[in-house]
């Protein structure tokens, strides 16, 4: 069975990744009083995939107010993009998850028929 | 003469010292996904499109890399509506299953027992207890009205697959 894993590995053609880490972010001083942030890693090895969007959620899957550079994330394929997430007010003891998720063209209809999206969770 | 003798002696000297170029690795939790298989329906009927091979569509197959166990659950929504797609006057039921096919790990197979299907059955909820690479199987199937056919055009749906931190 592992060598069949092992061989799928090395024989699949088609494979395309989307990584965001770290898993567990920590909210950081910023340089500006009130604001923490949080630094995180975007990984696009997904071909067909040119955006990312993120965003910030509290436990309850409810949008919190954040700030970064853009929401929507212009990466190119096998670029990594490392970006500051601030949090100000309520929102800093409000924000449990930070997710990217791929945002697919209207014009792409193959091979894009999934969606990713990962979150991590502030602890 | 000296300085002459001291050119051989420098010259070997060189060639023993050498800069040792560390490689540094760090491994971190994570979670990776992957479109391993793209999708494609297939038209057995004039009112039904499938990703079952059966029915002449691709199923979907989704890998996801588990870098360290129990840090995060994959949740795989399988859809209800087209995101492109010719004027429907009628309306389409969809049904779909998602389930854990290869793996790299046998004991992984505990994430199909252990699923949690809620949404009408559209989203599948994995616990990715065990660290590894598993191949998440996905179908999907549409069906138009009461036996109607479905416009000529082209058809696109979204899976949304999410790795999310416990």
């Amino acid at each position: 069975m592992r060598l069949l894993v092992l061989l799928l590995l090395l024989i699949g053609g088609y494979a395309n990744a989307h990584q965001f880490t770290p898993t567990y972010p920590k909210l950081e001083l910023s340089h500006m009083p009130g604001i923490m942030k949080a630094d995180m890693v975007l990984f696009n090895d997904r071909k067909e995939i040119r955006y990312y969007e993120v965003n910030v959620f509290d436990k309850e899957w409810n949008p919190v107010r954040f700030a970064t550079q853009s929401k929507i994330i212009p990466i190119n394929y096998k670029e990594r993009k490392y970006l500051t997430i601030y949090l100000s007010g309520k929102g800093i003891k409000r924000a449990k998850y930070i997710c990217s998720k791929s945002k697919i063209l209207m014009t792409v209809t193959k091979p894009s028929i999934v969606s990713s999206r990962i979150c991590s969770k502030i602890k | 003469m000296k300085k002459l003798l001291l050119i051989p002696i420098l010259a070997a000297t060189a060639n023993v010292a050498g800069a040792s170029i560390p490689i540094n690795g760090f491994i971190e939790s994570k979670c990776v996904i992957q479109s391993d298989t793209p999708g494609m329906f297939g038209n057995p009927t004039v009112d039904k499109l499938s990703t079952k091979a059966a029915d002449g569509g691709v199923m979907p197959i989704i890998r996801y890399d588990i870098v360290t166990a129990s840090k995060y659950k994959a949740v795989i929504t399988t859809p209800t509506d087209f995101s492109t797609a010719p004027n429907l006057s009628d309306s389409v039921e969809w049904t779909s299953t998602t389930v854990a096919g290869q793996m790299s790990d046998s004991e992984m197979s505990v994430f199909n027992s252990d699923k949690a299907i809620y949404n009408n059955g559209h989203t599948t909820e994995f616990d990715l207890v065990k660290a590894g690479s598993v191949w998440f199987n996905v179908t999907s199937e549409a069906e138009y009205g009461y036996g109607k056919a479905f416009p000529s055009g082209s058809y696109t749906a979204l899976i949304v697959a999410e790795c999310i931190a416990k």
